[in-house]
């Protein structure tokens, strides 16, 4: 069948009307009960919720459902949110960035008993059948900080203590605007402080990280992007993106080093999220068996004790278990106290101490760092 | 009825100004009001603390060189794209716009591949001032060639002629006839692709590297400050940039006028 050129306002017209025609029939059909979902996660989570939204969708609970999501770096989204972006649930980098929505009243302050109240996942006391891992409440996925270096691993990279060698090149995001990057600075203390150094000690090596630094890139996906670009020879990174990264086939190669910190990554109902069922119930799946199945299936370790136990044998041990640290091993109170420690922008020094500040380290080294260089 | 209490002219006033206001002037005011929002000595220290200070030495002088280095760049590629007739001239004189249009963190990251260490040409120049530069000459060139061309453009060929006749060297006949001529609308085109520059963000976090202190630019540390909630640090900053790059527009207009005038 041949058109003329003459024909193509008719068929045109005819296609545009048919088109209305099939909108109006269908949209009312499928739209009349559909609840929105919106969704917010940090840079390197959006695939995994994308993988767990459509599962959810084939669940009884998910039908009707659509979700929306905004995924980006972890502070820049929950900046976001705090000024009035949509959000029902929202799963961020790290602890500090949920507060911040905290602040601005779009997360209610006992975010982190939701797990408990809301999804049934007992973080410890009470003997329910869904028991976490690791007790902190609030926190749906768990990981470590890695390597990744070039393939074949050219300088033998196997610990933390040959990053600091001659002529290693260092990547790892900024940790102003990065939660990763957080995460790989207190990676490289954890493993100091877990191979029986002093914390002076530990603030020393991760001075000399630092030194060995030569990109910090704004996220974790910018430093993956700049390490693949050819600069640095190791790259610090999450677990989860690290495997992806591998799995995607990059030239790469992940170390996974012998002491590390643990990666925990909140999840919050914000005051919206809780008023809508669908979101309640999206929250429960995450925590849910199914969900954390897909989680550990994408490079994450569970935080559900009997997940973890069926999927670990996919992920690198550790030798013993004081080996990977917690954010609470490094700082009594976990994040409260860790955020200013290491991350605050005032700096403060002990009264017998003008080397080693007791409130921003992180920012007290980078300007001691990028001074001298 | 005088041309001026023509109705429609107070319409266009109006939606001039209700334009103006939303676009511009409105949020500039918030900007303002966020900078100071906490005092003047927060803003002080803001804007003046050592990583801010560093940011904004790297930036003016990445900005300053890469005007200046367009405006010259720029001046020869505009005298071709009008004077010379050559295969593809019209392909060439389109391909100019095109650092408008491209996504400048798409720019970033090509050029991060093309001068960054797997460079073909085996040129790295990531995390150096001059990648930071090459990366605003890239975003601003459209600035400093679309300002001169037109004004090539109208100026007849009649007086370098003439002055060539009289036996004036090909550079003499640029300096003593052409350059004047051009001279208000290169300012006018440098001042812009400065200003411009001090905020680039995209096509530069990539190729500097981003290191604090050492090769971290403006509008970098402004985002770093954004995402830890200090909202008002990031205005104190950005207003720093802001006046700046208003003190350099209203001098080169001034300048660019008054030579204008002078040439009558």
């Amino acid at each position: 069948m041949r058109f003329s050129v003459r024909k193509w306002p008719q068929i045109l017209a005819f296609g545009a009307v048919a088109a209305t025609v099939v909108a109006t029939i269908t949209v009312p059909a499928s739209g009349a009960n559909t609840t929105t979902v919106n969704v917010v996660g940090y840079s390197v989570v959006g695939p995994a919720l994308t993988a767990e939204e459509t599962a959810f969708e084939a669940t009884p609970a998910g039908q009707n459902v659509t979700f929306k999501n905004s995924i980006g770096a972890s502070g820049t989204e929950a900046t976001n949110v705090a000024n009035g972006l949509p959000a029902d649930v929202i799963n961020l980098s790290y602890w500090n960035d949920m507060e911040l929505d905290v602040q601005a009243n779009h997360v209610p302050a006992n975010w982190a008993k939701q797990e408990a109240t809301i999804a049934g996942v007992n973080p410890r006391i009470f003997g329910a059948k869904a028991v976490t891992t690791y007790p902190t409440a609030g926190m749906v996925t768990d990981s470590t900080v890695v390597f990744i270096v070039r393939k074949g691993n050219p300088l033998g990279i196997t610990n933390w203590s040959q990053l600091t060698g001659s002529g290693v090149q260092i990547v790892t995001p900024n940790p102003a605007t990065s939660g990763s990057a957080k995460w790989n600075l207190l990676g490289a203390y954890a493993a100091w402080i877990a191979t029986k150094h002093t914390a002076n000690q530990a603030q020393n090596f991760l001075k000399s990280v630092l030194e060995h630094t030569v990109a910090q890139p704004t996220s974790g996906s910018a430093a993956l992007s700049t390490f693949l670009a050819g600069t640095g020879n190791v790259l610090l990174d999450y677990e989860d993106d690290a495997l992806a990264a591998q799995k995607a086939g990059d030239a790469i190669q992940v170390v996974v080093p012998p002491q590390t910190i643990l990666i925990e990554n909140p999840l919050a109902l914000t005051n919206t999220g809780l008023q809508n069922p669908a979101a309640v119930a999206f929250y429960k799946y995450l925590f849910s068996v199914p969900g954390q199945q897909i989680f550990a299936g994408l490079g994450y370790r569970s935080v559900l004790k009997s997940v973890w136990n069926q999927t670990k044998s996919t992920f690198a041990a550790f030798q013993k278990p004081t080996d990977l640290l917690t954010v609470v091993n490094l700082s009594g109170y976990g994040w409260p106290t860790i955020q200013p420690e290491f991350f605050g922008s005032t700096v403060t020094f002990p009264k017998n101490n003008s080397t080693h500040p007791s409130e921003g380290i992180v920012t007290y080294l980078e300007q001691f760092v990028g001074k001298a260089s | 009825m005088r041309p001026l209490d023509d109705p429609r002219t107070y319409l266009a006033k109006g939606v001039a100004i209700g334009y103006l206001s939303l676009l511009v002037l409105i949020p500039m005011a918030a900007l303002l009001n966020n900078a100071f929002s906490h005092g003047l000595g927060v803003f002080w220290s803001a804007a003046t603390s050592t990583e801010s200070l560093d940011a904004l030495k790297l930036t003016v002088a990445c900005s300053l060189f890469a005007a200046l280095f367009n405006a010259a760049a720029g001046t020869a590629t505009a005298y071709v794209l009008v004077r010379d007739r050559f295969l593809g001239r019209g392909v060439l004189n389109a391909i100019i716009d095109l650092p408008f249009a491209l996504p400048t963190v798409v720019a970033g990251v090509t050029f991060y591949t093309l001068y960054g260490p797997h460079s073909p040409f085996h040129l790295n120049i990531t995390g150096t001032w001059v990648g930071i530069t090459v990366a605003i000459m890239f975003v601003t060139l459209p600035f400093s060639v679309r300002a001169v061309q037109p004004v090539l453009e109208s100026l007849t060929i009649d007086a370098e002629d003439a002055a060539a006749t009289l036996g004036a060297s090909p550079w003499r006949v640029f300096r003593t006839v052409t350059l004047p001529a051009i001279l208000p609308s290169l300012l006018t085109g440098t001042g812009l692709a400065f200003a411009r520059a001090l905020g680039e963000y995209g096509s530069v976090v990539f190729i500097s590297n981003n290191l604090p202190y050492h090769s971290e630019v403006s509008s970098s540390y402004v985002y770093s400050l954004v995402s830890q909630g200090n909202d008002s640090g990031a205005a104190a900053v950005a207003l720093f940039l802001l006046v700046g790059a208003l003190a350099v527009l209203i001098t080169t207009n001034v300048v660019a006028r008054r030579l204008a005038l002078r040439r009558g």
